[in-house]
């Protein structure tokens, strides 16, 4: 077994984003896993910026620690990166951009290779220099250079097939290079998989369930999902880009009233401005999804940096109580059926779900084994379709909470959605009715019939209970959303090292079935790990489910918290216990 | 059809918005669409209350947001007929933004704005369209801002069919609603509308000196007139006011040329098969 953090690491516009997700590429089809995340900047050309691929011939969850496999491609490489170098690690770089006196003598294997050169002569392109270190990366991998090949085939079969085979050449020259042995013994399954980011496998799942319409103003690290839309708006869906954000999400509503499966995307400084639609559509009872990837806050913050800061925000965020859901997938793969339940969920109870991502979920990308469409199910929640021989009341009281819905176009089921208070019919109790016995009793009835959704979720979904892994441990981490992953690593790495040491994760955050997971939670030695200052998910739990949680261990300093360094927090603590 | 609600108004006797209702309904009624297929969608305000006066579709959304939740809908079926009802805080302070790109989007949304050149709801504050001087709660020294010329700014930004009513004439009010809704495209109707509460200064008397119709000889597809007739009260110190049709053009609609609505309404594209999912991830491996 190997398992290999492959580090490259050069300015802005150097093509280290190609570089990463080609090798991640070649990992996945020659069935390995691999994860591959980004560390950049906001600046498009220079700064410093990497590619991190950690491959295994194990199943992965997270990103990895330390570099197995340093590319670098300047000298500011060389600076930045070599305190992360794994003992005997493999440091590439090109001679003619940098040199590695400074890591003599530390028992690093250093391979200067000319890169630009090799470029220039073999694919006549400096640009080709990213092809020549992939070549040298998958001699010392031991991968075939064939997989590589063929990607490259494809890739540049629109350019001629000159182009193709200068790469190829290209390739060769660095995988052939004097002094490159093979290092690593990986073994693949043979089986091709999926790599892929969480931005777009949640844009996926959600096509899959039928969102037809996705509305979004340009923010990182949320951009990605409009792309997907973009890219695909002739498989039948519309994407609208907007002027601000607070178009974006009352267009959805529009949308999502109208009838459509609607979603719109932003980060944390978008869905500010988001806000006051998100009320309009938990007082107009409309499904809408509103995905929101987390960065680095307040304010502007860190945009290219990550944290999970925006918990707490997203679940009291606007004036007044509604039935809302937020939820926040684990993992890549769970971003796309988190993203298709979503909207079931969104209809069923006829409230905004918010899908709650963050930059390091959002961007990094993971194989994924296959996707399971069966899990893929279309409930549209109640709809009526035939009028009565009375108006129609749209919000009808009902013991569940839920009134049918209507969709414009439908004949005898007109009615008018209200953002101020309303009957059942929709119609206003604000105005010349207000403070009067009847409206007052009116307000109280429509406010419980709302808030009663929140019931029915509750008795009718099995999804709001968190994920115990690893019964009858010692510890357990505490985390939710992509935190996750690394949980699970570092409670593998600490089981190894014989501490019973399990993870309780959630992904389904609100509503929270209190009893269950108090249940699940009381009596348990707990440490939480989370992306944050404050610990949220620790004060949403003693809220809760009156569970506290005074062990932590959390970062905020825009990386993603790694299983290494939730290991050794997480041992200076159980020390202490 | 009849296109009216049980909903009684609310509007202060002899508001202007009386006039725009006896227009909307009218143009309803002349135009005989299906009623099911009618979304009318308004901000907040006193002329937003104006939805719930109808029997057909449509939402009173938030203050300022009508036109996205109005595009909103036309892109997911764009064989609704959607009409906006708003008012001059609504469309040209908070929601000014939208009437922009709305604008050069060329969705197609008939957009009827009742323009009090006041904040009636909140009891009387200065609106974008106040005049300099105006004397008002929020500006008790007079109003220093160069109010905003909605027919210009929407001219400027792309806007199809720009139009000016006047409530005091429903007639002619119903007739530019009218062929607003007929045309094909993006179409603001801008409604002189006193507010007969708060606005002390732009009443029924002051309009009817200074409104008057633009003749024959007005050509509406001469941009270059239009903005000429649309800038006519600010050259003439407030004492000429046209309403009628400035300017009308054709250009594709939004939904016209998006590559899926073209096709015909969002909403009715079929759901993807596993196979289109499986297809759309391929790329991916």
């Amino acid at each position: 077994m190997a398992d290999i953090v492959i580090r490259i690491a050069a300015s802005s516009g150097d093509g280290v984003e190609s570089s990463g997700s080609l090798l991640s590429k070649i990992a996945a089809r020659s069935g390995l896993n691999a994860y591959y995340s980004r560390g950049y900047q906001s600046v498009i050309r220079g700064g410093h910026v990497w590619s991190q691929v950690r491959i295994s011939d194990a199943q992965i969850y997270s990103q990895g620690d330390g570099i197995d496999i340093l590319v670098a491609l300047n000298q500011d490489a060389i600076d930045n990166q070599s305190g992360q170098l794994n003992s005997g690690a493999f440091v590439i770089y090109d001679t003619s951009k940098a040199n590695a006196d400074v890591l003599k003598g530390k028992g690093y294997k250093l391979v200067g290779m000319p890169l630009i050169e090799l470029a220039v002569e073999n694919a006549g392109d400096p640009i080709a220099r990213n092809v020549v270190s992939i070549g040298a990366l998958l001699k010392i991998l031991g991968l075939d250079i064939k997989v590589f090949e063929k990607i490259l085939s494809e890739m540049f079969l629109r350019k001629g097939q000159a182009v193709v085979d200068n790469n190829v050449k290209a390739a060769n020259a660095g995988y052939n290079f004097a002094g490159i042995e093979k290092a690593y013994e990986l073994k693949g399954d043979g089986k091709a998989r999926y790599i892929i980011n969480g931005n777009t496998a949640l844009a996926i799942g959600a096509y899959a369930s039928g969102c037809k319409f996705y509305a979004a103003y340009p923010m990182t690290p949320a951009s990605t999902i409009m792309n997907w839309f973009a890219a695909n708006e002739n498989r039948g869906v519309v994407f609208k880009q907007t002027e601000d954000e607070i178009a974006a999400i009352n267009m959805t509503i529009g949308a999502a009233t109208a009838g459509v499966r609607a979603m719109c995307g932003t980060s944390g400084g978008g869905f500010s401005l988001m806000v006051e639609g998100l009320g309009l559509a938990g007082m107009t009872e409309t499904p809408i999804v509103v995905v929101e990837s987390q960065r680095t806050g307040p304010s502007t913050g860190l945009p290219t940096k990550t944290e999970q800061g925006d918990m707490l925000f997203v679940m009291h965020a606007s004036q007044g109580e509604f039935p809302r859901i937020v939820v926040a997938p684990r993992s890549v793969d769970e971003a796309f059926y988190v993203a298709a339940d979503a909207f079931n969920l969104a209809e069923r109870y006829q409230c905004p779900v918010i899908i709650l991502m963050d930059l390091f979920l959002s961007e990094s990308s993971r194989t994924v084994d296959s996707f399971d469409f069966s899990k893929v199910k279309v409930d549209r929640g109640k709809i009526a379709t035939a009028a009565g021989s009375e108006r129609f009341k749209r919000y009808e009281i009902t013991p569940d909470g839920v009134s049918p819905r209507s969709i414009p176009g439908t004949q005898g089921l007109e009615f008018i959605a209200a953002s101020d208070e309303h009957d059942e019919y929709g119609d206003l109790v604000s105005d010349v009715l207000a403070g009067l016995e009847i409206s007052v009793e009116t307000r109280r009835k429509m406010h419980e019939k709302r808030m009663r959704k929140i019931d029915t979720m509750l008795k009718n979904e099995n999804v709001f209970v968190p994920h115990v892994d690893t019964e009858g441990a010692d510890y357990y981490l505490v985390c939710f959303g992509s935190t996750t992953g690394a949980a699970l690593e570092a409670a593998e790495r600490l089981r190894a090292a014989g501490k019973k040491v399990g993870v309780i994760s959630f992904n389904y955050l609100m509503p929270m079935d209190k009893e269950k997971t108090k249940m699940l939670l009381a009596g348990k030695k707990l440490i939480d790990v989370e992306c944050n200052y404050t610990g949220q998910l620790a004060y949403l739990l003693a809220a809760n489910a009156g569970i506290d949680i005074e062990h932590k261990i959390l970062r905020y300093d825009g990386e993603p918290i790694t299983a290494a360094y939730i290991t050794e927090k997480a041992n200076e603590i159980m020390l202490k216990w | 059809m009849n296109y009216s609600s049980s909903v009684k108004p609310v509007f202060c006797p002899g508001c202007g918005d009386f006039g725009v209702h006896a227009a909307l309904l009218r143009a309803l009624t002349e135009l005989n669409i299906d009623k099911s297929s009618v979304a009318i969608v308004s901000g907040i305000g006193c002329s937003s209350s104006m939805p719930h006066l109808f029997s057909t579709y449509g939402m009173h959304s938030l203050h300022g947001r009508p036109l996205p939740v109005a595009t909103g809908m036309r892109l997911a079926n764009s064989k609704l007929t959607v009409i906006v009802t708003t008012g001059d805080g609504d469309a040209y302070g908070i929601g000014s933004a939208h009437l922009l790109h709305v604008a050069r989007r060329n969705v197609d949304i008939t957009m009827i704005v009742m323009n009090n050149q006041i904040y009636g709801l909140t009891t009387g504050q200065a609106s974008p369209t106040s005049l300099i001087g105006a004397k008002t709660v929020s500006t008790p020294f007079g109003d220093i801002e160069e109010p905003i010329n909605p027919l210009a700014v929407a001219l400027s930004a792309g806007a199809t069919y720009v139009a000016r009513g006047f409530s005091g004439d429903p007639m002619n009010a119903a007739e530019l609603i009218k062929n607003g809704i007929l045309h094909n495209g993006f179409a603001l109707i801008d409604m002189l509308s006193p507010c007969v509460t708060f606005n002390t200064l732009n009443t029924y008397d002051w309009f009817r000196k200074r409104v008057y119709k633009l003749g024959a000889d007005h050509d509406p597809s001469n941009f270059g007139k239009a903005i000429e007739k649309a800038m006519e009260p600010e050259a003439t110190g407030w004492e000429k006011i046209p309403i009628g049709l400035f300017y009308q053009t054709k250009r594709p609609t939004y939904e016209e040329l998006d590559v899926t609505t073209k096709n015909g309404p969002l909403i009715e594209t079929p759901m993807p098969s596993s196979g289109d999912v499986e297809k759309a991830l391929e790329i991916y491996k």
